[in-house]
């Protein structure tokens, strides 16, 4: 393991501010939210990835990539400096990956979504990755507070011998204070899509007060993790399941997950924890094991707020 | 519904239908194993919870999908509704199971119910491995070539579901024949109100975390009784 320790970006990017200002249906609520995009394009030189092209608006802070290590690895962290959403809020990102291109997305912090008596917070992620390119889209944890709304789709698209591994995990709102399932409505959609046309799919909506929260009553953070890409050889899933497998049995009580095969190559893993650090100390490991079983790199040490 | 629409219907969701479907629990081995239902009120709870946010807005809307291809002629809906439902089942045992009770259904209803087109032409893409045959997606099709309603299907797909989790608590947990029954008919309303809900145009939806990760964890039990 190892630190964060430089930025080797080759060629500055190119950072337009040049975001079109709201446009919505006037409502009594909507002068509160805000219109973001950052777009991000990368491609591969030599023995590293270089971000080519780039476009950021508020409440996206533009933040310039960081070489890893000495691997094709460069890591975006994706800053939102007002620390959350807001009823309104439109925020997009979008990424582009080119051939052999090797990209972390990561944030500093939780995603706070906050009350709103409204409209709903909207979060769409688009990433197209080329063939060979390896995408690591690993956000900190969805923190969804009493009265908010919340809705977000991510959708993924992989050429040939593209992987992705995507992680994405929600709270059931500020725990520590005793305020679970608390929020108004949460929709999350998360969509990969392989090149033979395979696709994994996961969609849920959610609306606590109206619908109860099922057996997630008994737990207060739930996740999904993501593997999938068709350049991996076949037998290998089966060896980093077992393993994954034994990550997830690792803390009884406190963790209880499962990994399978999904319907796209790859593999799937979903998991509910009791506390944050349950999570996140899983979180670790699973990653860990991916990237040194796959990649042959440790997980990196990124600096969290 | 005329007596002959019902008995051709009702024989595809009958138990004595020869779609395997004895031999899955759908995960409840796993979670019985694991400590997560261990009484008949546990068990009752984890079935509404899974028909009311995971089922029931997903497969019920994925028979409701199909029935509406099958009355309005849609084929490629059919095929996208079969996938869509593919990609969302994450854990390879319950995927796996689906697939392989969709395609007993609609052989069986291919062969013998060969006045619809669209039976055929999906009996034909199961075949050549062009779609998955999830249970579904075959059984909305069918009972909709059988005359029954959209709702009815769906009704009818559901109530199988519970019938087929009850079967395999019987077996994994102290719950006897009457008690399964008191449980099955608290089940009823809710049943009839996920059928009502079920619209061809809406989006599939499943939010049921514990009972996938335990039917994701049921190929790792040491001991098994079931398939899933």
């Amino acid at each position: 393991m190892f630190e964060v320790r430089s930025s080797k970006l080759k060629k500055a990017s190119q950072h337009e501010p040049n975001c079109e200002p709201r446009t919505s249906n006037a409502s009594e609520f909507s002068s509160v939210g805000r219109v973001g995009e950052l777009v991000l394009d990368y491609v591969r030189r030599d023995d590293r990835t270089v971000l080519t092209h780039s476009r950021c608006c508020s409440p996206w802070h533009f933040s310039p990539p960081i070489q890893l290590d000495d691997s094709p690895c460069t890591y975006t962290p994706l800053v939102n400096p007002s620390g959350g959403l807001v009823g309104g809020d439109r925020l997009h990102v979008r990424a582009a990956l080119g051939s052999e291109t090797h990209v972390l997305f990561s944030t500093p912090s939780a995603n706070r979504v906050y009350r709103s008596l409204g409209e709903t917070a909207l979060q769409t992620v688009e990433l197209n990755v080329g063939s060979g390119a390896i995408l690591e889209w690993m956000p900190d944890v969805t923190i969804p507070f009493f009265e908010s709304r919340f809705k977000q789709a991510i959708h993924v698209t992989l050429a040939p011998g593209a992987t992705v591994l995507l992680w994405d995990t929600i709270a059931s709102g500020r725990v520590a204070r005793g305020e679970r399932w608390a929020f108004t409505s949460l929709e999350n959609e998360i969509r990969i899509m392989t090149a033979s046309g395979r696709s994994v799919l996961e969609r849920y909506v959610l609306a606590p007060a109206a619908h109860g929260i099922g057996q997630m009553a008994a737990w207060n953070y739930v996740g999904s993790l993501y593997l999938i890409g068709d350049g991996v050889e076949a037998g290998r899933w089966k060896q980093i399941e077992a393993r994954l497998a034994e990550i997830l049995d690792a803390r009884p009580g406190a963790v209880l997950g499962g990994v399978s095969e999904p319907s796209a190559p790859g593999l799937a893993v979903k998991l509910v924890a009791k506390s944050a650090p349950d999570l996140s100390d899983t979180l670790d490991e699973l990653w860990q094991a991916v990237r040194v079983t796959l990649w042959n790199l440790p997980r990196p040490a990124l600096r969290r707020y | 519904m005329d007596a002959l629409t019902l008995i051709q219907g009702l024989r595809f969701v009958d138990s004595f239908f020869p779609s395997g479907g004895f031999a899955y629990s759908s995960g409840l081995e796993a979670a019985v194993q694991g400590g997560a239902v261990r009484t008949a009120e546990d068990f009752s709870k984890y079935v509404e919870d899974l028909l009311r946010h995971g089922m029931g807005r997903r497969e019920a809307v994925a028979v409701a999908k199909a029935w509406d291809a099958q009355a309005r002629g849609l084929w490629r809906e059919v095929i996208a509704a079969d996938w869509e439902l593919d990609s969302m089942k994450t854990g390879q045992e319950s995927r796996l199971a689906s697939r392989q009770m969709g395609r007993q259904v609609i052989r069986i209803a291919a062969e013998q119910m060969g006045g619809h087109p669209i039976l055929r032409e999906f009996h034909a893409a199961v075949e050549a491995e062009r779609t998955p045959s999830h249970l579904a997606v075959s059984l909305g099709l069918v009972l909709a070539a059988s005359g029954w309603s959209r709702e009815d299907a769906v009704a009818a797909y559901l109530y199988q579901t519970a019938t087929g989790m009850m079967s395999a608590a019987l077996k994994l947990l102290p719950i006897g024949q009457r008690e399964g029954q008191r449980l099955l008919d608290g089940w009823m309303p809710l049943i009839a109100e996920l059928s009502g809900q079920a619209q061809p145009e809406s989006s599939m939806t499943s939010w049921s975390p514990v009972q996938d990760i335990y039917a994701m964890r049921h190929s790792r039990l040491t001991s098994r009784l079931f398939r899933s």
